[in-house]
């Protein structure tokens, strides 16, 4: 397919690239373009102008700061993450789910800030970093910055929170409580039917803590009755799907080609019971 | 910082050095195919699911129906043609010969530069291993045992998978 005309250039530094997404309302940050190029392929956004992101080492980062918090730029890689060293440890799920992104292509060019800011209902890092509780840092016109906690990130359906003219520069995520394990579980029919993660933390073969986030929404969904219900719960299989058993009640997944929403409802609950007792078992895919 | 419709590239293909210029929409895959005469790299879905366009972009692989052309300015690019440039098979392309792992030919340039990625980074891969490796590239004629065994012959190993 061809594409339609469009202006492109490649500044060298954040505030170049903030600069030229403000000099037209149709300009686009072009990272690794494994979504965007299909969305200009098909025509189905108007750009004028391509910011080619994808040199810019300021994106680049992985940095582990003393605190145990890891701080990771737009622009790096699912490769990146997969190989870091930086991601062995805790939350591990990061490169776990990054490792398993799609195949060896995409891995190679696409960005985990492409991935959160594309917010594809079925992108797998919305739900991880919502339910993570990462914090996302946008630069915008004239030295602006703003820090968006994840969970208020995704507003919509390919919808967040960054404005036109702002730019995702790089997200943090604390280090997980002692005790803590992250539980990631997707139903893979097509591209995505369902997807769960789950956070909990364990005492004595119980749940002290949980925090659990539906993803293939419109946007990931956190539910707190569930988180409620699961406290207190001992990490026995019937124990846990029915402390999740309410995990789709009120939610409004998508009827799309990989799953009807019908189907989604009935899974959901399935796979935040796997979720959890991935988490509660030490992590993460179950 | 220039913003222009049309960019001056140069870059390393396949061992040379080339410079051309491009319209920022050309995507790298028309420029290599159509410019450049360079037709072993396919277009499949055009969505970036099969693979057929499969190149190397700075060492790694990449699909070249997903990238544009101008942002190959300064990289290295090979494709399929470098391989057996000096006339004789690489051992990818001969284990896919010897074990058939080809029917329609289609997806093969890019199962071979998938493949020849797979070995580079990990020489004696798991059948899984192998079957992740080519994750990315999609066969129609849905050959895919027998590419896989020739991958595995490939890294000197012979499985059943």
């Amino acid at each position: 397919m061809i594409l339609a005309p469009v202006e492109y250039c490649r500044p060298d530094t954040v505030d170049e690239a903030v600069e030229a997404l403000n000099s037209s309302p149709d300009a686009r940050a072009l990272a690794g373009g494994q979504s965007l190029i299909n969305v200009l392929k098909m025509r189905a956004a108007a750009v004028d102008l391509l910011v080619d992101i994808s040199r810019l080492e300021e994106l680049k980062g992985i940095v582990r700061h003393d605190d145990g918090t890891l701080e990771i730029g737009a622009g790096v890689t699912y490769a990146e993450l997969a190989e870091s060293d930086l991601l062995g440890g805790d939350p591990r799920a990061i490169a776990e789910v990054a490792a398993d992104t799609v195949d060896p292509q995409v891995r190679h060019r696409g960005t985990i800030g492409g991935n959160v800011c594309h917010a594809d209902p079925i992108n797998n890092f919305p739900p991880l970093m919502v339910a993570l509780g990462a914090t996302m840092h946008v630069v915008g016109p004239d030295g602006a910055a703003r820090d968006i906690p994840a969970e208020e990130f995704f507003t919509g359906f390919f919808t967040t929170a960054v404005e036109d003219g702002e730019l995702l520069k790089s997200i943090t995520v604390p280090a997980l409580a002692d005790g803590t394990a992250v539980g990631y579980v997707d139903l893979e029919i097509g591209e995505a039917a369902a997807r769960a993660v789950a956070v909990v933390r364990t005492e004595d073969d119980q749940i002290a803590e949980a925090k659990l986030v539906i993803g293939c929404l419109p946007v990931p969904t956190r539910r707190p009755e569930v988180e409620a219900a699961l406290v207190g719960t001992a990490v026995t299989e019937a124990a846990v799907a029915e402390a999740t058993a309410a995990a789709a009640d009120g939610v409004e997944p998508l009827s799309d080609a990989d799953a009807t929403a019908e189907y989604r409802k009935a899974v959901i609950p399935v796979v935040a019971k796997r979720a959890v007792l991935a988490a509660a078992k030490g992590g993460h895919r179950g | 910082m220039d913003r222009s419709d049309t960019f001056d590239i140069e870059f390393t293909l396949n061992g040379e050095a080339v410079a051309a210029t491009v319209p920022a929409r050309r995507l790298l895959i028309h420029f290599l195919r159509d410019d450049l005469d360079l037709t072993g790299p396919k277009i499949g879905c055009d969505t970036g699911h099969c693979g057929a366009c499969t190149v190397l972009y700075n060492g790694r692989t990449i699909k070249s129906c997903m990238m544009l052309a101008v942002q190959a300015d300064g990289a290295t690019i090979e494709t399929v043609e470098a391989l057996a440039a000096d006339g004789e098979m690489t051992p990818v392309q001969q284990a896919f010969h010897e074990h058939h792992a080809l029917q329609c030919g289609y997806c093969t340039s890019g199962m071979v530069m998938s493949a020849t990625y797979l070995l580079e980074k990990n020489p004696s891969p798991s059948p899984e291993e192998i079957r992740e490796g080519l994750r990315g590239n999609l066969c129609r004629c849905t050959g895919y045992v027998n590419i896989v065994e020739a991958v595995a012959a490939a890294a000197g190993k012979e499985t059943s998978a």
